[in-house]
């Protein structure tokens, strides 16, 4: 399989699926995001024994990943068909085998085939326990998109967010498909606005514990924590800087917020924003040398960019009347952010010159709270659609849109950086 | 030497319930001085009113202090109850707000023992970043009109929970209107 046979398959095979786009201004392209049919077949269990998976079956997660991915249309079939799989463009297909193993394992064997020769693209063997075969599914799958596309997968990432438990708001962390849950803060408080450090280890938050608004920094695993940046009263909306994990974050002095980069190892913080006006929202560009935020110095909240250092400051927004928190792409190419429109608030994103508005949620409640997949390819947010918050994870085109939490109340889904070997590797290939 | 007796447990009833009843005031000594004289003409009565004066000047006593605390409650829940209402992202203090500070600064002048804390609020539209700067901001204006009316910036402590806690749940314009507040809380120096 060469280079210029799989272009040769995505030009030929791929479907073109066109999103519904709402667009506000006049100069709008067309967004067109290419999937690959992929089919995916049961895969072969040890007979006589009937293993109790905890949730879902590895094809079942190996599909969701698949279909969240916004990469693949999965073609499910019962077993290889090969009649169906070509009628569907499917040009690979997703399977393996399922063996009891020692220690109460199992072994599971995953294979990519193609589907015309049966020649096999890509095998893997993995032995864990039962409860652990999500994580080999996620973990194939991202070899899968790697081998296909050339970039990392995303799904063996996570997703923090907050939850309203016994009507307090807490921290929650779990698989970005929303299983694994596990809740991180058990105050009595509010708990909110959880930031992921980059090794993926620690939850940077705002506590009201001591009745004011602060961040913490906690240990995902061990629980243990601490406060960051004392000198400060009142602290909010951390981002953190991937490679240093140094946080951006406003604080208030004088009833006037304005941006600070901390240190959360020394503590020690410089400000970086020296207008009359407020400052908050501040996010990283990929290259880390510029920041976006927003200011309301033109009287409504609008975002603006400058230099990491403060300088050359200028204005990105000039639509609408409040456009906010605004999170640059991975790949570098584009802007997200939350506008409000009658009172309800929508994702947008743009180009990095401010232009290119293309709106991506409408008509379906509050839509807010965007943060992309560290591939750059996905956004997820929180929407009341359905009466109620839940996590949406969704393709950078508005496409796909797809619910992963259900029940209680959930906003802010945060998405964490790559596993810490992918992205030794990511930087090591010079890849976006 | 019986009735003595009893006027000495009567007198030093008389100390005991007054000093109990106000430490800061201990000026009961004209009661006690004036026992020892009459003890030399002891009568049953004379002991039984005295006793009966002592009790109900500190019955007043208590009724004062009561009458003293609640009305310092009163003040308290005023302050508290009075909560100052803004327009939509927006943060100036409208002529409504405007009376209803004076009141609160009035309060705090008649009371230089209150510290407030004023706590900024907004609605649940908009963001919850720019809700704690909107939050801030309307804290700060209130604080910036009392510290103009006279109260020194150190009795007040302001502080942005910006949507996160709502009087009124729900989208409704009332229950908006309703969160769009600065609130006070009350100390006692």
């Amino acid at each position: 399989m060469n280079k210029s046979l799989f272009l040769a398959l995505f030009l030929s095979m791929t479907m073109q699926v066109f999103a519904s786009i709402d667009t506000i201004a006049v100069d709008v392209g067309i967004s067109v995001f290419k999937t690959m049919p992929i089919g995916v077949v049961p895969f072969s269990e040890p007979s006589g024994t009937t293993l109790d998976w905890p949730d879902e079956k590895p094809h079942e997660v190996a599909e969701r990943d698949l279909n969240l991915s916004g990469r693949f249309d999965v073609i499910s079939v019962p077993k290889f068909d090969l009649v169906k799989l070509s009628r569907a463009r499917a040009k690979f297909y997703v399977t393996g085998k399922i063996e009891k193993a020692l220690n109460n394992k199992i072994k599971i064997d995953f294979y990519l085939y193609a589907t015309q020769s049966k020649d096999l693209v890509l095998g893997e063997s993995y032995t864990v326990s039962l409860i652990d075969s999500r994580k080999a599914v996620h973990d194939f799958i991202d070899k899968v998109i790697y081998n296909l596309w050339g970039v990392h997968g995303i799904a063996s990432t996570k997703l923090a967010w907050v939850s309203k438990i016994d009507g307090v708001k807490q921290i929650m962390v779990a698989d970005y498909d929303g299983f694994h849950r596990r809740q991180l803060t058990f105050d009595s408080t509010i708990s909110m606005m959880p930031a992921w450090s980059p090794d993926n280890e620690r939850i940077i938050f705002v506590s009201f514990r001591n009745n004011k608004p602060q961040l913490y920094i906690k240990d995902v695993a061990t629980g243990t924590q601490k406060r960051l940046f004392k000198k400060f009263e009142q602290t909010f909306s951390p981002a953190v800087n991937p490679k240093t994990g140094e946080i951006l974050f406003s604080a208030i002095i004088d009833g006037k917020t304005d941006l600070y980069v901390g240190d959360p190892e020394t503590q020690k913080t410089r400000r970086i924003s020296f207008l009359k006006s407020s400052q908050t929202s501040p996010s990283w560009s990929p290259n880390l040398s510029e920041i976006i935020f927003t200011s309301d110095r033109g009287g409504s909240p609008q975002i603006y960019v400058m230099n990491s250092d403060g300088s050359d400051m200028r204005r990105m927004t000039f639509m609408g009347r409040y456009n906010e928190r605004a999170s640059w792409a991975p790949t570098g190419d584009r802007i997200v952010y939350t506008s409000m429109d009658d009172g309800k608030m929508n994702i947008y994103t743009c180009a990095i010159d401010g232009s290119d508005i293309i709106q991506l949620t409408s008509n379906s409640g509050n839509n807010e709270r965007p943060s992309w997949s560290p591939d750059g390819s996905l956004i997820a947010f929180s929407s009341d659609r359905t009466g109620s918050h839940q996590i949406y994870i969704m393709r950078r085109d508005g496409s796909n849109v797809t619910r992963i939490t259900k029940g209680g109340e959930n906003t802010a889904p945060t998405w964490s950086w790559y596993p810490i070997e992918k992205q030794v590797k990511h930087n090591k290939e010079g890849k976006q | 030497m019986k009735s003595f007796y009893g006027l000495l447990i009567a007198g030093c009833v008389v100390i005991g319930l007054t000093a109990c009843a106000n430490k800061q005031e201990p000026v009961v000594d004209p009661v006690v001085q004036e026992t020892p004289a009459e003890a030399t003409a002891p009568e049953q009565s004379q002991v039984n009113e005295d006793s009966l004066a002592a009790l109900e000047r500190e019955r007043l006593e208590a009724e004062r202090l009561e009458a003293a605390r609640k009305k310092l409650q009163e003040m308290m829940d005023r302050v508290m109850s009075e909560d100052i209402y803004f327009d939509f992202d927006r943060s100036e203090l409208t002529e409504d707000a405007k009376q209803l500070l004076t009141q609160v600064g009035e309060i705090l002048n008649q009371e230089p023992r209150f510290t407030i804390t004023v706590e900024g609020h907004t609605d649940a539209r908009g963001t919850e970043d720019y809700n704690m700067t909107l939050g801030s901001a309307r804290s700060t204006k209130v604080k910036e009109f009392l510290s103009a009316y006279g109260i020194a910036s150190e009795r007040m402590e302001t502080i942005s929970y910006g949507e996160e806690k709502p009087k009124q749940d729900g989208e409704s314009e009332d229950a908006y209107a309703k969160n769009r507040r600065a609130s006070f809380r009350v100390n006692v120096k």
